[in-house]
């Protein structure tokens, strides 16, 4: 009970609702990097101790999941985003108990290419907000694939690694009334958010206002770098579901 | 006080018409600006529609650097700026600045270091001074100048009424102004557009549009009316413009059906505005307007926001919802420091140390708000000297009587054939407008409607039908076989069950087209042509009707009507007199002793139009068939003089129409003839050589001055421009000795259609040999048959022997004229300005603009076309109506084809006939407010002028 009682309060959002949120110093790129850190320990920890969690906490992670995506809705600051994803995909954390370690590995990778994302935004445009560099794959495709691929992962398209370790966890678990609600609505949070920023930064005419920058040769050994490990998990991921 | 009529006529005249894409005719899309001079025209259309009206300064840097721009010239137009604005002892920096730092400007902007700049506090004061940042109000006024009071309060509250409110709009106004597209059409179209959608939205009104609008505006309490009707017809300026044209042309089959007016549209618009808006807080500009001042930073945040304005740092600020005030205070202030750190890098670039930097700001922003024009005027003026320089300008000798002569299209298109076919031997080619300044209404044979086919500001006065002139049961059995598969085809596939089945069936047939045409276009299309009814060999109605004829025809045509109503209506028979008198009776009034129900007389009269009015129209329309002898005297005589051709007639004299083949391209009359308004000008062609060959009309003649010999023969042809091939026709009328010279001239003409070919090759892309070319006016993936009319940049009038050295590559119109031959009033020259040069213009600045900002001007890429209504094609499922060309006809690669310039005009004329033209010409108002170049080729006082600034300059003495 206490081991699922701290992966919880590592992966599912708490600190941050509790004194992250409160605190207005601390900026969205800091509590990103603390999020994905305690993710990070999280999984790590879930190596060695038992990934089971009471009903309860699912409950609970599931009900701050909602929150979030409803929080997420309501900003385009890619930093922003990056944790809120953290907390929306928690309660697979603990649901898909010794699988969810992977897909939250995978997860993070993801995000990882979303903070580098943003990291790049804030440098050439002043901020990780994406509202106003629409456009994207006109005007810079080479960003523009990078912040696609990212986003199909965190989306759940396969073969993508998130996508085959949930795939991977849907084959190998039963249904249940719990189950089938945080499923199906975790899935579709991950997919509409996704969908949702490539909508708003991806297409559309390019803003005329803005002086565009593609990725230089070292963000893009980065962002490959990146992909690499995503492709590495995918491998992995596929194998698992395939044996 | 003016009415709202009066108010909505002063600004409809900002869109232009939009022609249906079935016959497209090429337009300036700012038309309405052509009252102001060029410059000052496309600035006001910028503030207006957005967009770019310019290249970018780097595109324009690149021909710089590839030496089409002459240093000369820019620095000549550069000082000219820079004089006129009092900055002239800047000179070199300034060119610095226009070569250096403004194709970077936007670079300099980044605010990603802001913090780390020193700014010099003066220029920031003299910023902060300049722009109006500190006045709400202003800044409000400005931002809110052309939106809608749905569009405002969306972005204010967060909502998505304006998605709503077009879709309705689209939807309601595409049904209405369907022509044919759908299978269940709208019901009770005839009853108007605004009085239909009363019906269509049970809305229970009884004023009409203009009452609705009325009360409309002031249920809203809009304060400037003209203003918000401008704001509305530019939301959706192409359908607007498209319902203007319709509106504004009696002659519009569908509009005579169907009637609609820019007034109705705005009473539609309105419509869905209050209805959307009746429950929401802020439905009128007084409530607006007390919510705007209370709340001014946010509205004018949130206006920077949604028109992209922002940078993320604020979105950010808001969405955490900071204090509105100290973050328009923050953004204000960095906006401030970027616009200095502009500034100081361009200085730095610059390594300026002799003026201030608030100096240099001034300098830069008139260089800002003219490098457009000084790299336009730059690259025209360096293709008018170079033309100049390359031109002959001495007379040339008579030439011996060639082979034959060929008339072409003054299409940029004619230019290639014309040089091809010159090197081949002994031939004399001349240009014209397509439609040879002879307009007629055309009725293509087994067709019910008439082709306008003059440019689109001429009205045709004569009406040809095509007849056959030899049996044709095979086309009509196989026309009969063909209509009968498409309706059966068509009833399956509209019938809700039918088309599971039918797929099922018979959907692999369509397979054979689909990968027929897809692999292996040309077989496929051999194939399927064998399937298609070929035309009879066909005459034209040349010659006038008389009384008895046209009564015969009308009544013949009334008593067809009548059979053909009375079979589905009536539950008897009747006999052929009984017909006559129902007839009568409808038409003259006379007695009807018949048995006949009075509905049904009605319902002759009403739906079927058998009335006096319509014998009177019939009877006049009729009137129009063919031509008296003098008309066609008249015709061929001035299209004669107006191509010089007087004298040395060539044994073969070639009138060549053109037309384009495409598959799929609902952009094809695009390409085809725009002095026949976007037709093919083969008719033209062949009923003036049939015209010409007429014993009559060389003796009539003769007696004004132009003999042409009887051995001479008028033969026309047809140039397929997305192949270059030339098909002739009526060589029938050819004795068998005649023929076998003529068949020399038509190897020739294959050979120089080869040449042509080959030459094109290099102009087009994935274009590697002849047989691509074919294939490309056949295949239906082929977004670019051809290139079309893109990469025009002149027109030349004047004699072929003056420019038959040089090589245009497709890019000049080319209309010959010889001055010597017209009248002091320069009537010739007129006629050439009223109609060819019109249409070149237009096709010109379409071109321009479309190419200068394809999203505002031009129709977009065709991969997301869908055609509408059969007027037109828009992007997805709803959307404007797209006007101008797609960007596949001016773009490639992602860069642009078409050289964006205005038309140089070459006339070699004396420069007070031109004057005396441009007097009397529609033309008068572009040609002064320089919307083309035109350039003065005097050879009798030996200069060369260009018209600039209200003056003739002299540019080169010879």
């Amino acid at each position: 009970m206490i081991s699922g009682i701290l992966l919880f309060v590592l992966a599912a959002g708490f600190p941050y609702y509790i004194f992250l949120e409160k605190n207005k110093r601390i900026g969205s790129k800091t509590i990103f990097l603390v999020s994905g850190f305690l993710l990070l320990c999280a999984i790590v920890l879930s190596f060695f101790i038992a990934n089971e969690h009471p009903t309860s906490l699912v409950v609970i992670s599931f009900l701050s999941a909602l929150y979030t995506i409803y929080k997420a809705t309501k900003t385009t600051n890619f930093y922003k985003l990056g944790y809120y994803f953290i907390f929306i995909n928690a309660p697979f954390f603990m649901l898909f108990e010794d699988k969810g370690a992977f897909y939250s590995l995978s997860l993070l990778v993801s995000l990882v290419g979303i903070y580098f994302i943003g990291r790049f935004y804030e440098k050439n445009y002043g901020s990780a907000n994406y509202l106003a560099v629409r456009g994207v794959t006109l005007a810079t495709p080479y960003l523009s694939i990078y912040i696609t691929v990212y986003l199909l992962c965190i989306a759940l398209y396969p073969p993508f690694p998130n996508s085959l370790f949930f795939l991977n966890y849907l084959f190998s678990s039963e249904s249940f009334g719990l189950w089938s609600i945080v499923v199906i609505t975790l899935f579709a949070g991950n997919f509409f958010l996704a969908m949702r920023v490539m909508e708003k930064s991806l297409f559309g005419k390019p803003n005329t206002h803005i002086h565009y920058v593609d990725l230089t040769f070292k963000e893009k050994l980065l962002h490959l770098s990146v992909v690499i490990v995503l492709l590495g998990l995918s491998i992995y991921g596929l194998k698992e579901l395939l044996l | 006080m003016s009415t709202i009529m009066q108010k909505l006529d002063s600004v409809k005249g900002t869109v232009p018409h939009y022609w249906p894409i079935g016959a497209f005719i090429h337009h300036n899309p700012l038309k309405g600006f052509e009252h102001l001079h060029f410059k000052d025209g496309v600035d006001k259309a910028q503030s207006i529609f957005g967009g770019n009206v310019y290249m970018q300064p780097s595109y324009y840097l690149n021909l710089y650097k590839e030496g089409k721009i002459n240093p000369d010239l820019l620095e000549s137009n550069l000082r000219d700026i820079l004089k006129s604005d009092g900055l002239e002892e800047h000179y070199d920096l300034a060119k610095k600045c226009l070569i250096e730092v403004n194709p970077k400007w936007n670079s300099l902007r980044s605010t990603a270091d802001l913090n780390e700049h020193e700014i010099d506090e003066d220029l920031l004061s003299y910023l902060d001074e300049k722009f109006f940042y500190h006045n709400k109000e202003k800044w409000i006024e400005k931002l809110t100048k052309h939106m809608t009071l749905y569009e405002i309060n969306d972005i204010l509250f967060d909502r998505d009424d304006k998605e709503m409110i077009e879709k309705d709009i689209i939807e309601y106004i595409t049904r209405f102004l369907d022509e044919e597209q759908t299978t269940i059409t709208m019901p009770n179209r005839e009853l108007g557009m605004f009085e239909t959608f009363k019906l269509y939205e049970n809305f229970d009104y009884a004023k009409n549009s203009e009452t609705f609008v009325e009360e409309a505006l002031q249920k809203l309490k809009v304060k400037n009316v003209e203003q918000y009707l401008l704001a509305h017809i530019l939301k959706l300026h192409g359908w607007a413009g498209f319902i203007k044209y319709r509106s504004e042309d009696p002659d519009y089959f569908s509009q005579q059906e169907y009637p609609s007016s820019l007034m109705d549209y705005m009473a539609i618009r309105l419509y869905f505005e209050l209805a959307y808006l009746q429950h929401r807080q802020i439905n009128n500009f007084e409530l607006l307007d007390t919510f705007m001042q209370k709340n001014s930073a946010s509205v004018i945040l949130k206006i920077l926001q949604a028109k992209g304005d922002l940078p993320g740092k604020y979105i950010d600020a808001m969405q955490e919802h900071q204090n509105y005030e100290q973050i328009l205070e923050s953004y204000v202030q960095d906006e401030l420091k970027l616009d200095a750190k502009q500034v100081h890098l361009s200085s730095a670039q610059l390594n300026n140390k002799e003026i201030a930097l608030t100096e240099l700001a001034k300098i830069m922003e008139t260089l800002r708000s003219e490098e457009g024009y000084i790299w336009l005027k730059s690259l025209e003026d360096s293709y008018i000297h170079a033309f100049i320089d390359e031109m002959k300008l001495s007379e040339a000798p008579k030439e011996q009587r060639p082979l034959a002569s060929a008339a072409f299209c003054l299409d940029v298109r004619s230019e290639l054939m014309r040089r091809s076919l010159e090197s081949r031997g002994n031939y004399v080619t001349y240009g014209a407008g397509g439609f040879l300044g002879f307009p007629i209404a055309f009725v293509e044979f087994d067709k019910a409607h008439e082709q306008f086919l003059c440019p689109a500001v001429v009205k045709p006065g004569n009406i040809i039908f095509e007849l056959p002139k030899e049996a044709h049961e095979e086309y009509s059995s196989k026309k009969i076989m063909n209509k009968t598969t498409k309706k059966v085809l068509s009833d399956l596939k509209n019938n809700p069950y039918t088309p599971y089945i039918m797929v099922e069936a018979i959907g692999w047939i369509f397979g054979i087209n689909l990968f027929g045409k897809t692999f292996s276009p040309r077989k496929t299309n051999r194939f399927l042509s064998g399937f298609k009814a070929q035309k009879p060999k066909t005459t034209y109605t040349l010659d006038k009707l008389s009384e008895q004829e046209i009564e015969m025809y009308v009544n013949k045509m009334h008593k067809y009507v009548i059979v053909e109503a009375l079979k589905n209506s009536a539950s008897q028979e009747y006999a052929a007199e009984e017909i006559q008198a129902i007839r009568d009776h409808l038409v003259f009034e006379k007695d009807l002793s018949l048995d006949i129900p009075r509905e049904l007389l009605e319902k002759l009269r009403t739906k079927y139009k058998i009335t006096r009015k319509d014998y009177e129209y019939q009877k006049n329309k009729l009137k129009m068939v063919g031509f008296t002898l003098e008309e066609k005297v008249e015709y061929l005589y001035s299209f004669l003089m107006m191509v010089g051709q007087v004298d040395n007639f060539a044994e073969f004299v070639i009138l060549c129409g053109h037309q384009s083949i495409s598959d799929n391209n609902p952009f094809e009359s695009a390409l085809d003839c725009g002095a026949c308004g976007g037709s093919s000008s083969l008719p033209n062609n062949r009923a003036l050589c049939m015209i010409a060959n007429s014993k009559d009309v060389r003796e009539a003649i003769a007696q004004k001055g132009i003999v042409i010999p009887d051995d001479v023969k008028f033969m026309p042809a047809l140039h397929v421009t997305s192949t270059d091939e030339i098909k002739f026709y009526d060589t029938d009328i050819l004795t068998s000795e005649e023929l076998q010279k003529f068949k020399k001239v038509m190897a020739d003409f294959e050979e120089a259609s080869k040449i042509a070919r080959q030459e094109r090759i290099t102009q087009l892309p994935y274009t590697n040999t002849q047989e691509d070319i074919m294939v490309k006016s056949m295949d239906w993936s082929e977004p670019r048959p051809e290139w079309g009319l893109a990469g025009n940049m002149g027109v030349f009038a004047g004699p072929r022997s003056s420019i038959k050295h040089m090589t245009f590559k497709n890019r000049l119109f080319m209309h010959s004229y010889d001055a010597k031959l017209d009248n002091e009033n320069a009537d010739i020259l007129t006629k050439i300005f009223n109609g060819p040069l019109v249409v070149g213009e237009w096709i010109n600045l379409e071109h321009y603009f479309s190419t200068v900002d394809n999203t505002v001007y031009g129709a977009g890429s065709k991969v997301y076309h869908n055609i509408v209504a059969k007027v037109g094609v828009f992007n997805g499922n709803y959307g404007d109506l797209k006007i101008g060309l797609p960007t596949q006809s001016v773009m490639l690669e992602g860069k642009a084809y078409h050289e964006p310039v205005r038309l140089l005009t070459y006339m070699e004329a004396p420069l007070e006939a031109v004057g005396k033209a441009v007097e009397n010409s529609v033309a008068k108002e572009f040609i002064l407010n320089e919307w083309i170049r035109p350039v003065i080729i005097d050879k009798k006082a030996k200069k060369v002028y260009s018209y600039e600034s209200g003056d003739f300059k002299v540019i080169k003495e010879f």
